[in-house]
Order: structure tokens, then sequence, then C-alpha cells
């Protein structure tokens, strides 16, 4: 009857809603995925970031950094170290880990060869080239 | 208990229970890591113990999640579940398999263990939450599979009720964007876009269904209110939590690359992320208010009216507090975010299994509900688990912002380690807000023993 | 349109409800009015969103205004405006019993719907060959997501529109039943009234 509420009704736009939004985020997806090119570095996706990347996973560096703001609040922004510190600094300071300065934060020592660091810095140069929409707002990330 | 199959709970739970104490250990151990450095260092590095604290957290959620479904459906559905031998089965299978993977992060260098784990068949691990090495994921959708196809059938022989619906989509949304964490393209950005199809739609998405079902149906229980209002109740909340937080992924989508216009369609759609929150809270107050009877299980009425608050909190009021673009390129990645995620996921998830536990707790050990002394000291559980983690909610609020005043929005920002030094104080705080955090967590699993007279069964 | 106004609001010749208030009795089912109240929620939240993103950018907004196509939204606004008049003759006939007569209303109705589909799919087409897309600017954006959002709520009510046309040709809706139809006719409604938000803020409002 009118001026009810009847759980049928409740349902049906339940499952109107559900389905009307995913479509509409699928939509979206789609329409993110054809505009990346122009924001997502890939032109420079090279071997050597890629071997980066598996780098960068499986020491699991997102578990202290963040990386464009993801991740872990312990250690500092790596999106932007690039432009921040310079090839050279990366790779010095990545191989004088541990810092043993009691009651400091730690970074382990990974014994990465001089190919290996090259990959990381690699990954996070293409890293800095994404198109963030100019975030961080400054180099301290 | 209605069904002696409902029985098969009780293992999940007390795993649940168990794992959730380990998470708090390693929770503690990072609070102290973010004040003493080096602390467990070289043996258990920040990373490891993150890692060990978030995915403790997700797994006993999920055996919470498990374990309220095997406790709900049959009795529901009013009949017994189809395979209790196979619930069993996967309950030691997931609890090895868990047990297993953690091991792994303590005792194994993770690259070691990735390369041991087939990770360089299919690289799937090193992403934040997702650093199960490749044959656990494997691993945890066979179980889901298995846990979904025993849970159906038991559905499908017996009363189909819109709870069990819903929590049953909840359950399937749940196995089915966990595939997407088998999906690791190079393209970082790329990654990072389908990452959150994972975590988002899981934590703002169908796990507010699994929550939203389970809450309902302890309502139901303790207040006696009719079926047919909380059901109705249940659709609108799940509307619109669907209707927001589908969009609202968006709010993920600011930085990371991707096209700009989600800033506009994220902060919008995130914006509105609040009103299921507070129709839950709305909706828990009222039926308990509209209670027919005064059920004999104080605690769980207790816990359950917990969760509509703190996940209204946690994650209505702390997500809108930094959902918003043009506040979210400050906030972004700060301890703000870590703020909002404590509180949260206590809110949300960690209250709404407690719930069920309390309430299912005594049934499953044949009581209606536990004697006064121990539900007494339930209650001493929730209030000092709640109010330390709304200290914690606090004191990683403050220092997020000052931390996001020193090193993004000051003329002359400090790097990063220099503003950990300055905010180290409220670091200190969030550490002794843990700690009494841990105390009621002692409180809470000394309840399960307080001797005392406890409420019996009435077989009506 | 007195009388029209008046059958919308009361139907005086229900005894079951002829107890009750006329004045207050709410038509259609409760639960579409809160999900009204949640869509113009939505669709208020974006009209906000418009209007501040406008405000930093007034040039703009107002340059690429010019090249949106004002008639064929026009069109469009006819379209709906009739198509919702339609349904208000087929729930007034639905009221006096004649539920046949309800569903050529509603088939005229529908066929309004129908066309505002057709006319926007042209309007569409136009857009993106001429390079129009939701990064191509803000203004674009806004055109697009708000439009095409509403789009889909004209989709949607169309296939409410199917449902109860077809109900109405098995004289499922009568003075005694009036729920389903009802419900389905503020659905529509709230469709037609988010485009007379919508046309004259993106199309024409400077």
């Amino acid at each position: 009857m009118s001026g009810t509420f009847t759980k049928a009704m409740a349902r049906n736009i339940f499952y109107g809603g559900a389905v009307f939004f995913f479509l509409l985020l699928v939509a979206l997806t789609f329409d993110t995925m054809g505009g990346l090119p122009k924001s997502d570095n890939r032109a420079n996706l090279t071997e050597s970031v890629l071997r980066g990347k598996h780098i960068w996973e499986t020491r699991n560096c997102i578990g202290c950094h963040t990386l464009l703001g993801e991740g872990a609040y312990f250690a500092p922004e790596l999106g932007n170290v690039y432009p921040r510190r310079g090839a050279e600094f990366i790779k010095a300071w990545i191989k004088s880990q541990p810092t043993g300065t009691p009651g400091r934060r730690q970074m382990p020592n990974f014994n990465f060869t001089e190919q290996e660091l090259d990959d990381i810095v690699a990954f996070l140069k293409y890293t800095s080239e994404i198109n963030t929409q100019k975030w961080p707002p400054n180099i301290e990330g | 208990m209605k069904y002696s199959s409902q029985s098969v709970a009780m293992p999940y739970f007390i795993a649940a229970i168990g794992l959730f104490v380990g998470q708090i250990i390693f929770g503690l151990a990072m609070g102290l890591q973010y004040v003493v450095g080096d602390f467990l260092f070289p043996e258990i590095p920040f990373n490891v113990a993150r890692m060990v604290h978030t995915n403790l957290l997700i797994v006993w959620l999920l055996f919470g999640f498990m374990g309220a479904t095997y406790f709900l459906i049959p009795e529901e559905a009013e009949t017994e579940l189809y395979s209790p031998k196979l619930a069993l089965l996967m309950f030691w299978i997931f609890l090895i398999a868990g047990a297993a993977t953690i091991l792994g992060y303590l005792l194994v260098p993770y690259s070691t263990l990735a390369e041991m784990t087939g990770n360089n068949i299919l690289a799937t691990m090193g992403r934040e939450f997702l650093e199960q090495p490749l044959i656990t994921k494997i691993g945890i959708v066979i179980v889901a599979l298995a846990f979904l196809f025993n849970i159906t059938m038991t559905m499908l022989k017996g009363r189909k009720t819109v709870i069990s619906i819903v929590l049953l989509m909840g359950l399937w949304g749940l196995a089915i964007f966990f595939l997407f964490s088998f999906y690791n393209p190079g393209n970082l950005v790329k990654d990072k876009f389908y990452w959150w199809w994972v975590v988002h739609l899981w934590v703002e998405g169908v796990w507010e269904l699994i929550m939203a079902a389970i809450l309902a149906f302890v309502l139901i229980k303790v207040t006696g209110v009719d079926r047919e209002v909380i059901e109705k109740w249940l659709y609108v909340i799940i509307t619109l939590a669907l209707v927001t937080g589908l969009i609202g992924t968006g709010h993920h989508y600011f930085w990371i690359g991707t096209p700009s216009y989600w800033q506009w369609l994220g902060s919008i759609f995130s914006a509105l992320e609040p009103i299921p929150f507070f129709a839950m809270t709305v909706f828990a107050f009222n039926m308990v208010n509209r209670r027919r009877r005064e059920h004999p299980n104080k605690a769980a009425v207790l816990w359950a009216l917990g969760t509509g608050v703190m996940a209204f909190l946690g994650a209505g009021v702390w997500g809108f507090l930094h959902t918003l673009a043009p506040v979210n390129y400050y906030t972004h990645g700060s301890q703000i975010t870590a703020a909002h995620g404590h509180m949260a996921f206590y809110g949300a998830y960690v209250l709404v299994v407690l719930t069920i536990i309390s309430y299912a707790m005594p049934l499953l050990r044949g009581r209606a509900a536990n004697g006064e002394r121990a539900q007494v000291c339930e209650m001493w559980a929730f209030w000092l688990m709640t109010i330390s983690m709304v200290f914690i909610t606090l004191f990683l609020t403050a220092a997020g912002i000052l931390q996001v005043w020193l090193q993004r929005v000051s003329d002359t920002p400090m790097p990063f380690m220099a503003v950990q030094d300055q905010i180290s104080l409220f670091y200190w705080m969030r550490l002794w807000a843990g700690v009494v955090f841990a105390a009621g967590l002692v409180t809470y699993l000394a309840s399960f023993f307080v001797k005392g007279d406890s409420k019996p069964l009435i077989h009506a | 349109m007195n009388t029209c106004a008046q059958t919308l609001v009361s139907p005086p010749a229900l005894p079951a409800v002829a107890s009750d208030s006329p004045a207050r009795r709410l038509p259609g089912d409760l639960a579409i009015w809160f999900f009204i109240l949640a869509e113009l929620l939505a669709f208020g939240a974006f009209f906000i969103a418009y209007a501040f993103a406008r405000a930093n950018n007034v040039e703009l907004f107002n340059e690429q205004q010019l090249a949106l196509d004002r008639n064929a939204g026009a069109l469009n606004t006819i379209l709906l405006l009739t198509s919702s008049y339609f349904v208000v003759r087929a729930v007034q006939a639905a009221e006096a019993g004649q539920g046949r007569r309800a569903a050529t209303w509603i088939a005229g109705g529908f066929a309004c719907g129908a066309g505002f589909i057709v006319v926007k799919l042209f309007e569409y087409t136009a857009k993106f060959a001429a390079g129009v897309s939701l990064s191509s600017s803000t203004f674009h954006m806004f055109y697009l997501v708000l439009t095409f959002f509403h789009f889909m709520h004209v989709i949607l009510g169309l296939v409410i529109l199917a449902a109860l046309w077809n109900g109405a040709r098995k004289g499922r809706y009568s003075p005694g039943n009036m729920n389903g139809i009802e419900t389905g006719a503020a659905y529509w409604h709230m469709v037609d009234l988010v485009w007379l938000i919508l046309f004259p803020l993106v199309y024409v409002m400077r």
C-alpha cells in the first residue's frame, strides 16, 4: 500500500543502484586506461625499470616507505627521491645502511650489486616522472 | 545454539582472538620502533613487524567473518551446514597456511621467501597488504572457494533470508575482488590502480555488506525487533554503502598518475561515504531502543552499539576529514592516514567481529549469556580498548597535522626524518595508549575465564 | 490541471485511505522517496562542485559552454516535460480504473524518453568527434559526467516505464493498488526534475 516501505522496493533499489554504480566504475576505468598513456610515463618503462620494480617489491620497501604517498609512514617518500637526492646519493645511501646509530631508525643492508642499484635508481627515476598532478606539494615529499 | 553444525564456528573464533593478540603484540613493537628506531633491529625490522601486524589483522578478521558465517547461516537457513567436516578441514588448512606465512616473514629474508615460493613465476609480492607469497594467495583462493561452496550449498537447501543473501554477496565479492591481487603489471600506475580494486573494494565495498549483515543478525537476536524492519534497514544501508563507495574508489586516484577528473569524482562521492555509516549508527540505536525483549547478553548489545558509533567516527568522520582532494593534497600518506586507518578498522571490522563473538560464544558454550561478572569484565574490555583506540587516533591525528604543517605547508619545509623527531612526543603518547589497548585485550581474554553463574539456555 | 494535481495527491474515492488525512498521503513507496532524496543529494553535491569549479574558471566555462548544442538541450527539455505529463495522465487513468488507457499514456511517456536518448546520442557523437573527453577540460569533465550520469538515469527510468507499461496492460494497477505505478512515476518525475536544473546550469546560465 501507499506510504509504506516495502522490502521488495528496497531490494530493487539496492540491486539497481549497485549494478548501476559498478558499471559506472567500469566505464570510468576504461576511460582512465585510455587516458593513462598521457600521464603514466610508460615510454620510459625500460627493462631496467622493470627489474628495479621487482627489486623494490621483493625487498618489501613499501613496508617502511611510501611511494606516491602509499605504503608505510615510517621512512621518507620515495616517489620524488630521484629529483631530491640524485642517482649517486641514492646508491651510496643504500650501500651504507644500516647506520647503526643508537636509537635511530635503521634500514637493512641488502647487499645489492652495482647492476641492481642502477635498476633501483632507474625505477625511482621512472616513478618520479609520472604525472601525479603536482603531488607532493614540495620536494621533501 | 539451534543447529549442532554451528559449533564449527568455535575454532574460527578462538583462532581469530589468538591472532588478534599476535597483531597487538607486533603493533606495540612497531609503536616502540617509531620512537626507539633500532628496537629489535636487525632481528625484526619495522617492515617485517608491519607486515605481520597488517597481515594478522586481515587473517583474523577473515577468520572472524568465516566463523560468523558458519554460526549465522545454519540459523538463518534453518538447516544444518552442508558439510561441517569441510569447514573444519578448511579451518586447519587456513590456520596452518597463515601461521606458515607469518613464520616465513619472521624467519626468512623477504627476497629469499619470494624466491622460494614462486614469486619469479608470477610476481605478486611486495605490495602493501598483499605481501603474501604466491602459494599463500592461491591457498586463500582455494579456502575461500571451498568455504563459499559450503555456505552456498547450505543456503540452497534452506531458507533464504535477506541477511544470508547479503552476507553471501559480500563473501563472494570478497573472493572475486581478491583475484585482482594476482595482477601486477610493470606499469606502476596500473599496478596501483588495480591494487585498490582489492583494498578499497574490500574495505569500503563488499566488507561493508558482510559487516551490515552480521550486525543486522545480532540486532534481530538481541532486540527481538521484527525481521522485516531490520531487513529493510539493511537494504537501505548497503545501497548507500555501494552507491557512495564504488565511485568513492576515486579518492585513491588523486595523485598516482591517473587523470585529474578523479579529484572531482573521488571528492564528491567519498564526501557522501559517511552517510551509510551514519545510517548504521542510527539503525543500531533505533533498534535497541525499540527492543521487545531484554536479552541477558548485555555485553553483546554494547559491542553492537559500539560498532555503529566507532565505525561512523573512524570510517565516516576521520575518512571525510582528509578525503577532499584539496585537503588530501597535503595529508596524503601522512600520519593522518594512519589515524584514519586505525580507527576505521577497529570501529568497523574489529568491533563487528567481536560483536558476533560476544553474542555467539556463550551459545556455543551452552548458555544464553555469560554470568554477571564475566559480562562486566567484557564490558571493561570494550571501554578500555575503545577509549584507548580513540586516543591512539587523536595522537596520530595530532602527529599528522604537525607533520603536514612542518613538511608540506610551511614555507621552509623540513625533511621527513627531521619532522619525525619533532613529533616524537605524540608517538610516545600513542605508544602508551597502545599499552592501555593491550591491557584491554588482556581483560577481554580474561572475561572468557571468569567464573560465575551463567544464564541458562531457555528452550522455548 | 487542477483536478489532475488533486488526484495525484489525494484519491478521494479510495475507501482504504479515506480515513487517513488525505493531504498527508504519500504517493508511491516510502522507499522510493528515500531514494529520491539520496539521488537529489548526490546531484546536489555535483551541482555545488560545478559551482565551485566554475567560480575558479569562469572564462573557460563560459567559452566552452557556447560550444554546447542548446537546441538539442531545449528539444530534450520539451521531450522530458511531455513525457512527465503523459506519465501524470497514466497515473490519473489508473486512478480512474482505466488500466488499459494508462498503458497507452505510459507508452507515450516511454516514446518521449526514448526520443531524449536518441537526441542525446547524436549530441554525444558530435561532441566526441570534436575531441571532447573527460580529460579535455574541467568544463567538459563536468558536462560529460553530469549529463552522462543523468543519461543513465533516463535509461533506468525507461526500464521502469517499460515495467509499468507491462503491468498496466495486464491491469495490475487500479484505484486500490496504486503503489507500483506511483512509485515508478515518482522516479520518472525526479529524472525530469534533475534535467530541469541541469539544463539551465550547464547549457544556458552564464
